[in-house]
């Protein structure tokens, strides 16, 4: 933030006026922070990707209006090819994969919107850990370091294995699989924030460590680690579309992208088309992330 | 060289400690008895008992993982329950499948990875680099298993050009067998690539600004050598690091592909040993799947040092 209020000089009579209309002017114009993000989506990458997230998620919260049917709905042909009623096509019980992927883009969704927050949060605050306590720190990293060692998928084969296939383990294996991202992340921050002498400053004047943590590490380290989210969303897709392609997520007959394309899989010979909706679901999802994390990374990444 | 490799091999040692505490408790904390499917829903009481003291279940949680433990540094895996065949048996089976995979699948990740970064970081015109971006950015939002459904429905349904299902080994016939390998590999390393590119795009173009290049073009050496002797040189390292990190993931991205090729490799055997709740197997192959990418991430190390004169091991 470049307004430095410490050094404006207080005895000026007119400070209180100053201030107030100040005050006035923050509520109205957004903060010098969310103008940086907001930044990010004024970028052509940004502008692409989150047009393209803003329309997926608008169809995915509207999937019950537009398709009030539901996704189990059968009709007449089944594994027709996509004609004029059915976009996508029919699958083999004659459900309309157009709909089913709507309803699957929703599920993926849900998912998302849980496991990853909790990935960043409590990720982060193993990463951060160092800050208050020197030994607690470098153990967390041993920790997170054996995390990483397991390839995505076999991380998540091990959470099936103790609680079954499923939404719930799949938001489980998304949130540990992000940890050693968020948490290498935040103690990469933390480590070049207390080398800063603005923190050797505060650490001086007698500021403790857990204000030192929340008031000054905590909020520099906000901009790397939200970009990681980003990126981190387009890895959580794929774990999800991954584990069920291979019938360990969600199982049928709820829909998810990936099991979409696990059942549209053994219809690929008589009906090609199957998998084309839910794929071009699935690419248009994760590119959207992939896009505006470059963008955040152009533009909110202080360097 | 040795210091380095005394300094890395203790944390190595806990990594895989560790896992294997992991390895053995998680299939153990599954529900549902081994032993009860094993002898099947309609045996009696004494059956089930029988055969959990055959399996060695009856004993401590801590004998069991010390017996696991003492056969394991001796080469003898444990039999898998659901097989009842020795477990080294079964993965020795079921590995050259996979590697044929995976090695092949590092050939394309290399090759097109650098590929595709050369060509971002080397473009010179404001179009070839965007093509090179959008390239970057499509394939990055790909996964390994869309890009296998779509050379599937490429060159399995549509055009028909080459096997998509089943698998031949090189061992018995290379000449088919490699039409097998073919698109599972690309598929693979497809998916990969792009990350590679990525880093290596990122480090070229800033090596551009370096002074050594300035002095480079300044010598009068042409816009070719400058690119590759001068810039690429220099920035291959990060792009080894990114190759390294990846070895482990072409043995997790393994296990989808091969569902989706129906090839019969140790992915598959993974996802059969979690369905059918064979512990003894699902750890084996998970303290596998870790130490291939310990390992990995080790090697890479080493080439970089190699690469690097900058890079001292005993740091």
């Amino acid at each position: 933030m470049d307004r430095n209020d410490a050094t404006r000089p207080v005895t000026v009579p007119s400070t209180q006026v100053l201030v107030t209309t100040r005050n006035a002017q923050r509520l109205l114009t957004p903060n010098a922070t969310a103008r940086r993000y907001l930044a990010a989506f004024r970028t052509p990458r940004g502008i692409v990707g989150g047009i393209i997230l803003v329309l997926l998620v608008a169809l995915a919260l509207l999937a019950p209006v537009i398709f009030p049917g539901g996704y189990d709905q059968q009709g007449r042909g089944a594994l027709a090819a996509p004609n004029l009623t059915h976009l996508f096509g029919t699958d083999e019980l004659g459900r309309d994969i157009l709909v089913r992927t709507v309803y699957g883009l929703r599920m993926d969704l849900s998912i998302i919107i849980v496991a990853v927050p909790i990935s960043v949060v409590v990720g982060t605050a193993l990463g951060l850990l160092g800050a208050l306590s020197h030994f607690a720190g470098s153990f967390v990293q041993r920790v997170l370091d054996i995390i990483l060692g397991f390839p995505g998928v076999v991380l998540g084969l091990c959470i099936v294995l103790i609680i079954g296939p499923g939404w719930t383990s799949l938001v489980i294996a998304i949130a540990i699989t992000g940890l050693p991202v968020f948490g290498r992340q935040a103690r990469a921050s933390l480590l070049e924030q207390e080398q800063r002498e603005y923190v050797t400053a505060a650490r001086a004047l007698g500021v403790s460590k857990r204000t030192i943590l929340v008031r000054h590490i905590l909020p520099n380290s906000v901009d790397p680690i939200l970009v990681n989210a980003a990126v981190f969303v387009v890895a959580a897709i794929f774990i999800e579309a991954g584990l069920s392609i291979i019938g360990l997520g969600i199982q049928p007959p709820e829909p998810s992208l990936g099991t979409l394309l696990n059942v549209g899989m053994r219809f690929i010979e008589q009906s090609p088309m199957y998998i084309l909706g839910p794929t071009l679901v699935l690419i248009l999802l994760s590119m959207s992330f992939s896009l505006i994390s470059d963008a955040l990374n152009a533009t909110v990444t202080r360097k | 060289m040795l210091k380095f490799l005394a300094k890395k091999i203790p944390s190595i040692l806990l990594v895989l400690f560790a896992t294997s505490i992991i390895a053995f408790l998680l299939p153990r904390m599954a529900p549902g008895d081994p032993a009860q499917a094993v002898a099947g829903s309609d045996a009696t009481e004494e059956q089930v008992a029988a055969i959990r003291a055959a399996m060695g279940l009856d004993k401590s949680l801590f004998v069991q993982y010390l017996d696991w433990l003492g056969g394991f540094v001796r080469g003898d895996l444990g039999m898998s329950f659901v097989y009842n065949r020795p477990v080294s048996e079964l993965i020795l089976d079921r590995a050259e499948s996979t590697i044929e995979l995976a090695l092949l699948a590092s050939v394309f990740m290399i090759v097109l990875g650098i590929g595709l970064g050369v060509m971002g970081g080397a473009a010179r015109s404001k179009t070839a680099r965007v093509v090179a971006d959008s390239v970057n950015t499509l394939l990055i939002a790909v996964p390994a298993f869309v890009v296998g459904l779509l050379l599937i429905i490429l060159f399995g349904v549509v055009w028909r050009l080459l096997p998509v299902s089943g698998e031949v080994s090189l061992s018995e016939d290379f000449g088919i067998g490699f039409q097998y390998l073919l698109l599972p590999a690309l598929a693979l390393g497809l998916a990969l690539a792009p990350g590679i590119a990525r880093l290596l795009q990122t480090t070229m173009l800033a090596t551009q600004g370096e002074d050594f290049v300035d002095l480079a073009r300044a010598k009068g050496a042409s816009p070719r050598r400058l690119t590759y002797r001068h810039v690429l040189r220099t920035s291959l390292g990060a792009s080894i690091v990114a190759i390294g990190m990846r070895f482990g993931e072409l043995f997790g991205g393994a296990i989808i592909i091969e569902a989706i090729f129906a090839r019969n490799g140790l992915g598959q055997l993974i996802v059969q040993a979690v369905n059918s709740r064979d512990y003894l197997l699902v750890q084996v192959l998970i303290m596998a799947a870790v130490l291939i990418a310990v390992i990995s991430q080790l090697l890479t190390e080493v080439v970089l040092a190699a690469m690097d004169p900058r890079i001292r091991l005993e740091d």
